[in-house]
Order: C-alpha cells, then sequence, then structure tokens
C-alpha cells in the first residue's frame, strides 16, 4: 500500500500546527475526514484540503512532499510509524515524540526534537536554535531517543538534556549542551562559545578541542576508559559517523565545576582547527 | 488641529475609528506593536484576543530577552526599596542601564538602617571591556570593587565566581575574589542588581544559580532593573490579563505564547501578518519601515504616519492625561496625573471606540 502523502498545494498564508497529522491519529480516519482537519492557526484557519493534496492510503507511514518554514509542529507527538518530509519544516518538529520515526530532507526551525522522549529524529539539513530542548516555562529538556542533524544547528543544543542522544554533523552554534542534566551530545565540526555551560552531567563529544571553552571546566587528562570506543561503535552501528569519532586517547574536560562539575567533555587529540 | 487621517487626508475622528474597524473586521492574522500605559495595555490585549490576533511591544526583542529568565528560569528577587533598606553589600552585574544610575547613587548615600546596618560596599561583576562609558563612571563613582579576569566574559566570570565560592577548581581566576568572600561572610544580605541588558540570558541563569546557593546558608537577593520601565509594565500586565508576557497570540481563541512565532516584526517581515496596529505614546516614534501590509497608527504625532491607512493622534499618561506606568524605583505600577493636559484622546478610550465600531458592537471588559 502506497504511502499516505500531503503534497503542499502552494506555499500557506499562515503558519500551520501539523500536530494532528501522525499516524496514530489518522489511523481510522477517511480521506474525507482528514480533509476536514483544521491545520491553520489564524482567525480563518486553513483545512488539511485547502493546503495538502492527498493521495496514497496507508497512514502508519506518511509522506508530506513540499517545502515551506510555515509547517510547524510535524511529527509531534509521534509514537508510532514513520513520517519523512521532502524539504524545510517549520519549529518543534518531533515534538515530544515517543517512538517511530521522524526524516526531514530539508531544514527545521527552532525546537525541533524539543522534550521528544524516544523514537528517532533525522533531519539533513540544518536546525534552529533549542535543538531538542524545552519551551518557556517547561523544566525538562529531551528525554531520550536520537536526534541527528547531518547539517549545522543553532545555539543552545541539547538545552536541559536528560536522556538521549544528540548527533549534530557540522557543527553548532554556542552554549551546546547549555543546562545539561545527563544524555550525549556529539558534534562534528566546529563548536560555538561555552559548550556545556551549566551542565551538572552528561557528555559531550567533539571532534577537536573545544575552542571558547568556560573556565569553570578544567583539564582531566587522557583517561583510559572503555567509552569512547563503545559509543564509537554505536554512531556506526546507528549509521550516523562511518568512522570513529574520538579514537583511543581522547583529550577530556571535567566540569561544570560552577554547578557539581560531574560532566564531561571528550574530544578527539591532535585535529586541526579550521 | 486635526488628530485624524486616513492616509494623508485629515479627517474626523470618527471616520478614521470606521475606516480602522473595517480594516480590522477584514483582517486574517491582525498583529499589535503595544507602547503604552497600563490602561491602553488592557484595551489592547482585550482586542487582539477579539480579534484573534497577536501583539507583542514595541522593544519587544529586548523584553524578550529579559523576560527569558523569568520563564525560562526563574529566580529571587526583591525590591529596590528593601536592596536600599537592608543590604550593606551590593554586587552590580554587568552593564546598568542610565535610567537607573540616580536611584543606585543614592542609595551610595545612604545606609541600611534595618539588618546589620554597616556601611555599604560595593562590587562589580563584569566581563573584560563589555561595559559602557556611563557604568564605568557610575562604577568609579560607587567605588565599587571589580570582579572580572582577563579575557573573561561576563558569563565566564559568573562562573568562576560561583566555582570559587564553592572552592571548586577553576582555569581562570578572578580578581579580588578573597575580598569579596570577606565582605560576604559580613554581610547579612547580600544584593545583586542587574539587568536585562547586563549580559547573555545564560549568564543571569547563572547568577541566580549563584544566588541560590548563597540561600543555603544564609539570605541573598537581586534586584532586577528593566532597560525600559514602561515595557516592563506592559509585561506585567500582559501577565496578569494573559498569564504570559507580551509575544502572546490568540490562535483558536487562546492565549499561546511563543517569543519567536510571535515576534511582531518577524511576523510582518515574513509576511504572516496582513494588518499591523501600531500604539505608541511616547512621541515622534514610527514604526519600523519593513514589510508592505495595511497599518493602523495610534500614535503621539501631530502629523499622518508615513504609510498608515489611518493615523490617530494620541496621547501620554502623565502627560496628556492621568494614568498608570510601572516605576522600576518602587518596583511596582503607580498613578501619574497629567502634567500638561490636552484634548487628546487616550489609546485606551480609541481601542474602546474601536471595539464597538467592530462588527457585533460589543464594549470591550476592559
Amino acid at each position: 500500500m502506497k504511502a499516505l502523502t500531503f503534497s503542499l498545494l502552494a506555499e500557506p498564508e499562515e503558519r500551520l500546527d501539523l500536530s494532528g497529522l501522525t499516524p496514530a491519529s489518522l489511523a481510522r480516519l477517511t480521506e474525507a475526514q482528514i480533509a476536514r482537519l483544521r491545520v491553520g492557526t489564524s482567525r480563518n484557519p486553513a483545512l488539511v484540503g485547502d493546503i495538502f493534496k492527498l493521495t496514497g492510503k496507508d497512514a502508519e507511514s506518511l509522506v508530506f512532499d513540499g517545502s515551506s518554514s510555515r509547517l510547524d509542529r510535524i511529527g509531534a507527538g509521534l509514537n508510532g510509524g514513520a513520517i519523512r518530509v521532502t524539504g524545510d519544516v517549520g519549529s518543534q518538529a518531533g515534538r515530544k515524540m515517543s517512538g517511530g520515526s521522524l526524516f526531514v530532507e530539508g531544514n527545521v526551525g527552532h525546537h525541533a526534537g524539543s522534550g521528544m522522549a524516544g523514537g528517532r529524529l533525522e533531519i539533513k539539513g540544518n536546525s534552529g536554535d533549542n535543538l531538542g530542548g524545552p519551551l518557556s516555562g517547561e523544566i525538562t529538556g529531551m528525554e531520550g531517543g536520537i536526534l541527528i542533524v547531518r547539517g549545522k544547528a543553532g545555539d543552545y543544543a541539547g538545552d536541559r538534556l536528560r536522556r538521549g542522544t544528540v548527533a549534530i554533523l557540522k557543527g553548532c552554534g554556542d552554549y551546546a549542551g547549555y543546562r545539561m542534566i545527563a544524555g550525549t551530545i556529539m558534534v562534528t565540526g566546529r563548536v560555538g562559545a561555552m559548550p556545556g555551560y551549566l551542565m551538572k552531567r552528561g557528555s559531550l563529544l567533539f571532534d577537536r578541542p573545544p575552542e571558547k571553552l568556560s573556565p569553570t571546566f578544567v583539564a582531566c587528562g587522557e583517561p583510559d576508559i572503555a567509552f569512547p570506543g563503545l559509543f564509537d561503535r554505536f554512531l556506526i552501528n546507528e549509521k550516523i559517523l562511518d568512522k570513529p569519532l574520538l579514537g583511543q586517547k581522547p583529550g577530556r574536560y571535567g566540569g561544570d565545576n560552577a554547578v557539581s562539575g560531574k560532566g564531561e567533555i571528550l574530544f578527539r587529540r591532535g585535529r586541526q582547527m579550521s | 488641529m486635526s488628530v485624524a487621517w486616513v492616509g494623508s487626508q485629515p479627517v474626523s475622528l470618527m471616520d478614521a475609528i470606521q475606516n480602522a474597524a473595517k480594516l480590522l473586521a477584514s483582517s486574517r492574522c491582525p498583529v499589535f506593536t503595544l507602547d503604552t500605559d497600563v490602561h491602553g495595555t488592557r484595551s489592547a490585549i482585550a482586542l487582539a484576543e477579539r480579534l484573534g490576533g497577536a501583539y507583542d511591544h514595541g522593544l519587544g526583542e529586548t523584553l524578550a530577552n529579559e523576560v527569558s529568565l523569568f520563564t525560562n528560569h526563574g529566580g529571587m528577587f526583591t525590591t529596590p526599596g528593601e536592596a536600599r533598606r537592608r543590604s550593606s553589600l551590593i554586587v552590580l552585574v554587568g552593564e546598568i542601564p542610565a535610567s537607573h544610575h540616580e536611584m543606585l547613587e543614592s542609595w551610595a548615600a545612604s545606609r541600611p538602617d534595618l539588618g546589620d546596618r554597616n556601611k555599604r560596599l560595593w562590587f562589580h561583576a563584569s566581563g573584560s571591556g563589555t561595559v559602557s562609558a556611563d557604568t564605568s563612571k557610575l562604577v568609579r563613582k560607587l567605588k565599587a570593587v571589580s570582579l572580572g579576569g582577563d579575557g573573561l566574559s561576563l558569563e565566564g566570570a559568573l562562573a568562576v565566581l560561583r566555582a570559587e565560592l564553592h572552592g571548586r577548581h577553576v582555569a581562570s581566576p578572578l580578581v579580588n575574589v578573597a575580598q569579596f568572600r570577606q565582605a560576604l561572610n559580613k554581610s547579612q544580605f547580600p544584593v545583586f542588581v542587574f539587568s536585562g541588558t547586563s549580559g547573555e540570558a545564560a549568564g543571569l541563569v547563572m547568577l541566580q544559580g549563584l544566588i541560590a546557593d548563597l540561600n543555603k546558608n544564609g539570605r541573598a537577593s537581586s534586584v532586577f532593573l528593566p532597560a525600559d520601565d514602561d515595557a516592563w509594565g506592559t509585561a506585567l500586565t500582559s501577565l496578569w490579563m494573559t498569564g504570559f508576557p507580551p509575544r502572546t497570540g490568540f490562535s483558536n481563541s487562546l492565549p499561546s505564547y511563543d517569543p519567536v512565532r510571535w515576534d511582531v516584526q518577524r511576523m510582518i517581515r515574513e509576511k504572516e501578518a496582513d494588518l499591523h496596529v501600531w500604539m505608541s505614546t511616547r512621541g515622534d516614534e514610527t514604526p519600523p519601515a519593513r514589510g508592505r501590509i495595511a497599518l493602523i497608527s495610534l500614535s503621539k504625532n501631530e502629523t499622518p504616519t508615513a504609510g498608515a491607512a489611518v493615523t490617530i493622534s494620541v496621547g501620554k499618561a502623565g502627560v496628556d492625561h492621568d494614568g498608570v506606568t510601572y516605576s522600576s524605583r518602587v518596583g511596582t505600577f503607580r498613578a501619574v496625573a497629567a502634567s500638561a493636559p490636552s484634548q487628546l484622546p487616550s489609546i485606551s478610550s480609541i481601542v474602546q471606540q474601536l471595539a464597538e465600531a467592530l462588527p457585533g458592537r460589543r464594549a470591550l471588559p476592559c
């Protein structure tokens, strides 16, 4: 059966909230019922049928064919099945997802994967600020799952990360791992200022020495531990990287000593900064 | 003198209201930029709610940065009066807006009359080379002892200070930490004075963590001095009306706060909004010339606003009419009497008339 496909007819006039279009919520609906779902957020909100042309039947596998930064909250609350987007999307993609997979072929806006607890969110392009982080007024960030950005991430990636893995492959902005509680963030490429600021525990893994570190991180030598090897294997098995990230004896900083000082930054030694 | 225009043509106030109401009634996504007193803000928010619009303050970016400390983290705060009367140790943090310098100088001329009553000591935590000439002058006047380090940003300096007070290792120490520790031991109520423009939000979160640490063994607090009193008054008014600060929208009739999604200037720039209602009693202010969408201007100007479909000239609270505004000096709202009463209408009265001219003709609740 062909995947249920939402083909974008034109750039929407208003921002759209697509959180209602997940495999679980569409499972028992007919095409006519889906077309009548409200997705607009303005005074005269648009319906699915105004914005998309629907084809296919398999609601376990959704495809959004099109690209617009006004497509917000795509895959929010996803708990099973698969969603693929062929272009860019707006903010809060994959927010609070707990299972299944969301694959975005373009760029995403801010708060992608915000508060996700499980599943796999993969972004082929770049992501905005606050990747995986909580919204205003919330106190927990990402709590599980795998979040992969194959491009560059903005500032505050992994804010308040509690559990799970964030992988960023072309560098990120300032304050990566800000207020991290636990979990793992790996970054290849250039990392902005103050990674790990206010982190309590958890691991930041870089493919090069960090450039602008908070002075509350202190060098801890080259620990001979099994973790780098194990994690490299995980990254390769998950097809996130095709070669080891940290190598045999990575360098290590401990911090943030302004908080509990139980977090760590592990980095590959010897690589030149670009 | 005319107070209302349609385009650049002077019209009666009633004609201008009717024209503006037509634009509001037909708008798909109206957005409101506010910069007015409490009554004007309340009326404007009630109108935005009725129309399913979104609102922001004229200094939206600065206000959003200030608000983020409260929405994303929280903190311990006291009033300026309490700090003046009880604190013998004041720590200025980063840049302090010039509008508050006079108040801080008046604190320096007094001694605390409650609590430890010792002579007041001043410190200044800052990043290297990041404060303005005005703040540097204030620091010299107050004889504040520097807490900083070579090449350290304010965020770095606050992190080091917090770690050093815990006795933990740091890669780059601060100057005068021993002197600060000594002052801290003597003081019964150290107070940190900061502004939303003092540094990045992350640094202010670190500062609040430091204050929380100090409260494990004693008392300490902070005084927040807003970059702009009127803007902060709008934030508080918005909070009591909707539960959220500005950058709130009424999608599906319920208020929702999102500092990116409801950033009115962004919405205009990216053509998500189709009508902009600009309300400013600051005087001679003009809306940013970005985006080409219909504009209704309620502003304290004597001429029509360039590019506006409708302009109505309004008065300012405390000048043209009585009103209520926020004062950071007292840490709350205060009544202000008109200093030069005029016939210019208040924003609140114009917004009420706009609501009554809309289809349904219902008055606003405030």
